[in-house]
């Protein structure tokens, strides 16, 4: 008997101990995570690097995937008018992989992903299942479910709208499923990947890498209104229109 | 010089774009402008900060619209809303506009002195 008790005793402990683990494990999560390649952004809003490297800094804008020929028409024609394009914000899958931070917000029943943008992403961890096909509310940010597996969380998002918000979006169908792993594999370093399937804009599935590293200078995001774009077109050209009277 | 005070330096490199709301292809990003002037707006908005930087051209006082990226990424950089105040006196050399209008995109910004403003690396 005394070795029965014992025993629940010390597994009892085990579960007190893993769950506390786990707790601070998803702390870590919190706070303002950069794409690797965007961290090194400047005050300008850009980087400081040759302009030649800009299509590998967004992993997603790659017309060497396996699109289809009708899906790699149409984002052809999406990246041709890009120059004159402005963007609505990210929308999903752009928001995780581009060169604007992202907001972790981790909870044992969900994790929320942010952005400047106020985009919002929540994962629900709590066991759910994705809801029933005829039953999905198609958006921009898609209906995703987690779970962790030790220190990797495990995404699986549906029901995600296109065209995105991004000017250079790929040309995604609603009918995609993304797969995405991310495990710390450090205090200040997250490591990604996703997995896209498509059977309208992919001929097979694609895997993309994205490695996440802690903001220097941010503990958090501020979510503020897009109320001052002074930005306009003039001549098919870009200008800035002096501040109104009432700044 | 066609301006006084403002100094066209060498080619700079272009940047890919981090922010998500246009593309660089606004500004000559195979030129830079250096302006020497006073500061007579900052604003700290989404989706770019601005500088109204007055500058002396010709004997008159010109007022150029600076941009710079998203409050998000100054403040990573350490900068913060009071960091420019009017009346500052600053240097800050920019990409100018393709269009020739006086505006630009914000690459560095010190005093006249040559003291950095902000953190910006």
């Amino acid at each position: 008997m005394t070795a029965r008790l014992t025993s629940f005793a010390l597994a009892a402990l085990a579960v007190v101990g893993s769950s506390q683990a786990q707790a601070q494990d998803l702390a870590a999560w919190n706070g303002v995570w950069f794409t690797e390649q965007g961290a090194g952004t400047q005050i300008s809003g850009f980087l400081a690097s040759d302009d030649t490297h800009r299509t590998t800094q967004l992993p997603l804008v790659d017309l060497n995937a396996p699109w289809t020929n009708e899906a790699r028409a149409r984002f052809q024609e999406r990246l041709a008018q890009a120059a004159i394009s402005k963007s609505e914000g990210w929308g999903y899958p752009m928001m995780m992989m581009t060169l604007t931070p992202l907001e972790f917000v981790v909870t044992p029943e969900q994790v929320l992903i942010l952005t400047i943008y106020r985009d919002v992403r929540a994962v629900h961890t709590d066991g759910r299942e994705l809801s029933a096909p005829e039953d999905r509310w198609v958006t921009e940010w898609g209906e995703s479910v987690g779970h962790w597996e030790g220190d990797t969380l495990v995404i699986e998002t549906v029901a995600v709208r296109q065209p995105n918000l991004f000017f250079r979006a790929p040309p995604f169908s609603e009918a995609a499923r993304y797969t995405e792993r991310l495990r710390m594999v450090g205090p200040d370093r997250i490591e990604g990947e996703m997995t896209i399937e498509d059977p309208e804009a992919l001929t097979r599935p694609w895997t993309v890498k994205q490695a996440y590293v802690r903001a220097e200078g941010l503990d958090h995001l501020v979510y503020d209104t897009f109320s001052n774009d002074r930005t306009t077109l003039e001549d098919g050209l870009f200008a800035i229109l002096p501040p109104s009277e009432d700044d | 010089m066609r301006w006084p005070g403002i100094i066209v330096l060498s080619v700079l490199a272009a940047s890919p774009p981090a922010s998500a709301h246009h593309s660089p292809v606004m500004f000559d990003q195979t030129r830079t402008v250096t302006l020497a002037g006073t500061v007579r707006q900052f604003q700290w908005t989404n989706p770019h900060c601005y500088i109204q930087l007055v500058v002396e051209q010709d004997g008159q006082q010109v007022e150029w619209n600076l941009e710079m990226g998203a409050p998000v990424y100054l403040a990573n950089r350490g900068w913060r809303p009071s960091t420019l105040r009017a009346g500052d006196r600053a240097r800050i050399t920019v990409n100018p506009l393709r269009s020739g209008a006086n505006g630009g995109l914000v690459l560095d910004v010190v005093s006249l002195d040559g003291k950095p403003i902000g953190r910006q690396r």
